[in-house]
């Protein structure tokens, strides 16, 4: 501060300030270790992911898919409150299928590289390296902070239909029903959570160019989910039906048609609902004695994602 | 070896010599780096960096990046051992960030961020709690010398703002130990000149050790204490600056004619004066060379029209490979070698 200076300690830098002599004061207080370190950098990347702590552009996207994501559920409230039958609209355990693919398709596709792409474009990994953490500690935090991010984009709304629901229903077993249908629902949301937070980080990890990194997100989850509509359509047409429909759709499918679904994450999660025993029909059809292939999927897609993301911040290029 | 005096916190500037060993703060073995099969990063660099400023000079490419990367045990060696603050760089890495302080070379800066955003979040990556981490970096910020400007962001600043928010996030954790790789990169010499203070008192009144790497000899000369030459991975030199350039003072003469009858009498009496251009230049012995130069100049009646002592510059640790040797050996080797003379690059002082 300009009331710091002390004749004779100043030294003039022509053009970009002046140095004050103040006295260096070394820090004595409390040094947190590496647990708290990576608390710390986990609850940083949650803020970010949700554009807090940066500016108004920033909370566009996620304030945007937040609403629409919450749509369903205040609809509901109404509707149910409106109605007197008091029949719940929506499912917990796939929401609005079609819904919820595209606005977490899009908030990963967003958020995503606000969480890691920034860091690789600006290199300010070595900064973090050169910190007492580990390699692998980076990563990890940057995961636990997005299955968070994603998990508030999409159990958040299917509490928020809950909480909506419960107010309309009379008596404590409706209550109770509701509650033992809606706890299935939030396990469905954390497994998305999981899943798409691995998919969308190691893809939007290979450049710090930000069009590259949302684009290779996006690309690989749309194409993906419509490759699987358009292999859909494919089977029924040459089987001969008719009643052919792509994503958001229920498609009667026999034998090699279950494993179309297989190809993307989207469907691979919702094959894996049902063949846990999720009954609300999705953007899949059942998979039927094929549940072992879409359980497996799933964690080949989980697996493949995370150690792609993991050796990103392994390789020593990075740092 | 290049340490004068210790302490047992290894934080004070060197003081006067206590009697006990110096105690290193930074150690390698035998420290070899490979790439590949073909690149040879360092070989066999053997080193020791005593408390204050230590210059790390080389060439692009001499090692010295990978050599800090090493330090801070993000690269582990491929042979020989490094200790930095008596810490294992391999075992016992994590401990070792935590006591030192890092500024990369290139540009590592959000720019969407104010600089006190930034500087707080890498305090707390450092391990200080939440509100110190605040009050850390707004200290560090005011002692690299920002201060309204450090709430824009980051984005907005100039090449010499950003790179003294670089040096406060390598500040901001308090560090015993700052290694700063290429710090006046990019800046100009206004820049420059308030970076090497900036330096200096850090090493000085903070009483943080510094180490300085840099391609830039002349800069490194002003601010450092103790010098450390590599070049292709291997030690060329270290040695305290001033055992260095004690070494290699010349007095340059310059006569308006008869300066190769100078250089017979100047001979006569042992001076192997060496000639360069219209100057000689002699190795400065004492006071007795000076007595010797003026006697020959007056004996011959020659007009004299320049007498002066000069000091060789850093940049002649290049010139000349045979001086791995230690620092006694230095002053005879240079004496017949006659690559010691000033050249272009030394000639500007």
């Amino acid at each position: 501060m300009a009331t710091d200076r002390i004749p004779g300690s100043i030294q003039a830098m022509p053009g970009t300030g002046v140095i004050h002599d103040i006295g260096y004061q070394s820090y004595e207080g409390r040094r947190l270790g590496r647990l708290a370190i990576v608390t710390a950098l986990c609850l940083h990347s949650l803020r970010s992911a949700f554009g807090f702590g940066r500016g108004v552009k920033a909370k566009i996207v996620p304030a945007l898919t937040f609403v629409i994501m919450c749509a369903p559920a205040v609809i509901n409230a109404v509707a149910m409150a409106l109605n007197h039958d008091h029949a719940r609209l929506v499912s917990y355990d796939t929401y609005v299928g079609t819904l919820r693919v595209l606005v977490t398709l899009v908030f990963v596709a967003a958020q995503a590289p606000e969480l890691v792409a920034r860091d690789l474009r600006s290199r300010v990994l070595p900064l973090y390296f050169a910190r007492p953490i580990r390699r692998s500690d980076y990563p990890t935090a940057k995961y636990a902070a997005f299955v968070l991010a994603c998990l508030a984009m999409i159990d958040l709304p299917v509490l928020l239909l809950y909480i909506g629901t419960i107010l309309q229903v009379h008596g404590g077993s409706e209550v109770w029903a509701q509650t033992r249908a809606a706890v299935p629902g939030l396990l469905v949301g954390l497994m998305w959570a999981v899943l798409l937070a691995a998919v969308g980080l190691a893809l939007a990890s290979v450049s710090g160019r930000r069009a590259f990194s949302t684009g290779s997100v996006a690309i690989f989850l749309f194409l993906t989910w419509t490759l699987v509509g358009v292999l859909s359509r494919i089977s029924v047409t040459s089987s001969g039906g008719s009643s052919a429909s792509g994503p958001g759709g229920v498609v009667r499918v026999t034998g090699a048609a279950h494993l179309f679904g297989l190809v993307s994450p989207f469907t691979v999660l919702d094959g894996v609902r049902q063949w846990l025993g999720g009954t609300s029909p999705g953007i899949v059809s059942a998979p039927g004695r094929y549940g072992v292939a879409y359980g497996v999927m799933l964690l080949v897609f989980l697996g493949a994602s995370l150690a792609g993301f993991f050796l990103r911040y392994a390789r020593t290029d990075v740092g | 070896m290049t340490a004068d005096r210790v302490d047992e916190t290894g934080r004070q500037r060197p003081g006067p010599r206590n009697g006990r060993p110096p105690a290193p703060v930074i150690e390698t073995t035998a420290l070899t780096r490979r790439f590949g099969t073909s690149v040879v990063a360092l070989d066999e660099l053997t080193v020791q960096i005593g408390p204050g400023i230590t210059g790390l000079v080389g060439a692009n490419g001499a090692g010295k990046s990978t050599l800090l990367k090493i330090l801070l045990g993000l690269l582990a060696p491929t042979s020989g051992a490094a200790n930095v603050l008596r810490l294992d760089t391999v075992r016992q890495a994590e401990r070792i960030r935590a006591l030192t302080g890092y500024m990369p070379e290139h540009d590592c800066l959000p720019p969407d961020v104010s600089a006190t955003e930034f500087v707080t979040h890498m305090g707390r990556m450092s391990g200080v709690p939440p509100t110190a981490a605040k009050e850390r970096a707004a200290e560090s910020l005011r002692h690299v010398g920002l201060y309204e400007e450090r709430y824009r962001q980051i984005g907005t600043y100039s090449t010499g703002m950003k790179q003294r928010v670089k040096l406060a996030q390598a500040l901001v954790g308090d560090p015993k130990l700052l290694l700063l790789d290429e710090p006046t990169n990019g800046l100009d010499p206004a820049g420059r000149t308030a970076m090497l203070d900036l330096i200096s008192r850090i090493g000085g009144e903070f009483g943080i050790s510094v180490v300085v790497a840099s391609h830039l000899l002349g800069e490194i000369e002003q601010i450092c204490d103790h010098l450390v030459a590599v070049d292709g991975g291997r030690l060329l030199r270290a040695a305290t600056i001033s055992s260095f350039t004690q070494a290699s003072q010349v007095l340059a003469i310059e006569v308006d004619e008869g300066s190769d009858l100078l250089a017979a009498e100047l001979a006569r009496h042992g001076l192997e004066p060496v000639s360069r251009g219209r100057e000689l230049l002699v190795r400065i012995a004492g006071d007795a060379t000076f007595d010797v130069v003026r006697d020959a100049v007056a004996g011959l009646g020659l007009p004299l029209n320049r007498m002066e002592q000069r000091r060789h510059r850093v940049e002649e640790l290049f010139r000349d490979p045979a001086e791995h040797a230690a620092d006694a050996g230095t002053q005879q080797t240079r004496r017949r070698d006659p690559s010691v003379q000033p050249t272009g690059a030394a000639d500007g002082h």
